[in-house]
C-alpha cells in the first residue's frame, strides 16, 4: 500500500515537470517538443540536487521499462494508409529503409570512428567492461 | 462520454496493455528482430481491429489513455541521462559531429530516395522530417508545405524500422561501442528506437534520448533552409 502511493506521488511529479514543460513551450511558442524540454528540465533539476534520484526513480524506471507500449496507438494509426501501401508501398519502404540505414551508418560509424581515435590518442580506457571494440 | 464508449475504451486499453504484455514475453523466449514487441503489437492490433471492424477513429479514445504516459514517460528519459552524463560530456564532440552529420544524411537521403523512386512532392516533403519526433516533425514539415498526417505515419514507421533492425545492422558492420550505437539509433528513429535500445542497456538508452532530443533542435533549424537545394 505504502509503495503503491510512493510510486504514485513519483508519477505525479514527472507528470508535473512534464506539465510545466508543456507550459513554457506554449507560453514562449518554442519550436521543441515539451516532452524533451521535460527531460532536459529533469536533467537539470537533478544535477542542481533539488530533486532527488529517490524522488522518481522507481516511477521512472516502470514507465522506461514499458516505453514502447506507448507508442502502439500512433502505430495503430498507420492502418489507415492502407490505401497508399497499395500504390507504393514497396517504394515506401525502400525510402524509408534506406534513408534510416544510411544516417544510421554514418552516425554511428562517424561516431564510433572519432571517438576510439579520441580514445587511443590519450591513452584513456573509459570502456564499458560488456563492450569489445573490433579492430578495423 | 456516455457508459458504453466508457466501457469500450477501457476494454481497448487493457487489450492493448495485454497484447503488448504477451508480445514483451514473445520476445525475451524468441530473440529476433522480428519479435520486437513495438511490431508485433502493432501488427495484431491492427489485425484484432481490421477483423472486428473496428475503425481507427473508434479505437482513439484508447490511444488519448494510453498516449497520456507518453510525456511523463519521455521525461522519465533525464534519469539515464542523469546517470550517464560523465560519458556523454567525455564524448561531447564525436557526438555533436556524428548526429549532426547524421541528421544531414538522413534528410538528404530521404528526398534523394523519393525523387529518385518518383514519389510525389507531398512525399518528398513528409520524408525530410521522418527521422525525427512526432510533435516536431509535423511542426516542421508545415514550414517546407508537406502533410503533417502522411509526416506522423513515416515517423513511425522509421521509429518501428530503426527499432527492429537498427541493433541487428549495427553488429553486422561492427558498429559495437555502446555509446556510438546508442547515438546513432536516436538519431535515426528518435523515441521508438530508444525504447528499443533502452533495452539493450543504460548508456545506449541515455545516448539516444540525448540524440533524439538533439536532432529535435537541429531539424527544425536546418531544414527550411536545406530544403531549397535538394
Amino acid at each position: 500500500m505504502k509503495s503503491g502511493l510512493l510510486f504514485f506521488a513519483q508519477l505525479f511529479l514527472l507528470w508535473a515537470i512534464y506539465q510545466v514543460s508543456s507550459y513554457i513551450v506554449s507560453f514562449f511558442d518554442l519550436a521543441l517538443p515539451a516532452s524533451v524540454l521535460g527531460m532536459i528540465l529533469l536533467y537539470v533539476l537533478l544535477s542542481n540536487g533539488i530533486v532527488k534520484l529517490q524522488y522518481i526513480e522507481k516511477a521512472a524506471s516502470f514507465l522506461l521499462k514499458h516505453l514502447s507500449l506507448f507508442f502502439v496507438p500512433f502505430a495503430v494509426g498507420l492502418m489507415d494508409y492502407g490505401g497508399l501501401i497499395q500504390t507504393s508501398g514497396l517504394q515506401l519502404i525502400a525510402m524509408i529503409a534506406g534513408s534510416t540505414v544510411i544516417g544510421l551508418l554514418i552516425t554511428g560509424g562517424l561516431t564510433q570512428f572519432l571517438s576510439t581515435k579520441k580514445t587511443a590518442k590519450e591513452k584513456i580506457h573509459h570502456e564499458q567492461p560488456h563492450s569489445h571494440f573490433h579492430s578495423h | 462520454m456516455n457508459n458504453h464508449t466508457l466501457i469500450f475504451t477501457l476494454i481497448s486499453v487493457v487489450l492493448t496493455i495485454i497484447v503488448y504484455m504477451g508480445a514483451s514475453k514473445l520476445s525475451r523466449v524468441v530473440r529476433s528482430p522480428f519479435t520486437t514487441p513495438i511490431l508485433t503489437t502493432t501488427i495484431l492490433m491492427i489485425a484484432i481491429l481490421q477483423f472486428s471492424g473496428i475503425s481507427f477513429d473508434e479505437y482513439a479514445p484508447a490511444k488519448d489513455w494510453i498516449t497520456s504516459l507518453l510525456g511523463p514517460a519521455t521525461v522519465a528519459l533525464g534519469v539515464p541521462l542523469y546517470k550517464n552524463k560523465d560519458i556523454i560530456k567525455e564524448k561531447l564532440m564525436p557526438a555533436a559531429l556524428g548526429l549532426i552529420i547524421g541528421t544531414l544524411a538522413t534528410i538528404v537521403s530521404a528526398v534523394w530516395l523519393s525523387k529518385a523512386f518518383h514519389l510525389s512532392e507531398t512525399i518528398q516533403a513528409a520524408s525530410a522530417v521522418k527521422a525525427v519526433t512526432t510533435p516536431v516533425a509535423i511542426e516542421t514539415v508545415m514550414i517546407i508545405g508537406g502533410d503533417p498526417t502522411l509526416a506522423a505515419a513515416f515517423v513511425i514507421a522509421s521509429g518501428i524500422f530503426g527499432a527492429v533492425f537498427a541493433p541487428a545492422i549495427l553488429t553486422l558492420v561492427k558498429i559495437s561501442d555502446p555509446f556510438s550505437r546508442g547515438l546513432s539509433v536516436g538519431t535515426v528513429s528518435h523515441g521508438i528506437g530508444t525504447s528499443q535500445v533502452m533495452a539493450e542497456g543504460p548508456i545506449q538508452g541515455a545516448v539516444s534520448s540525448v540524440a533524439m532530443g538533439t536532432a529535435a533542435i537541429i531539424t527544425p533549424v536546418v531544414l527550411p533552409l536545406l530544403y531549397r537545394f535538394l
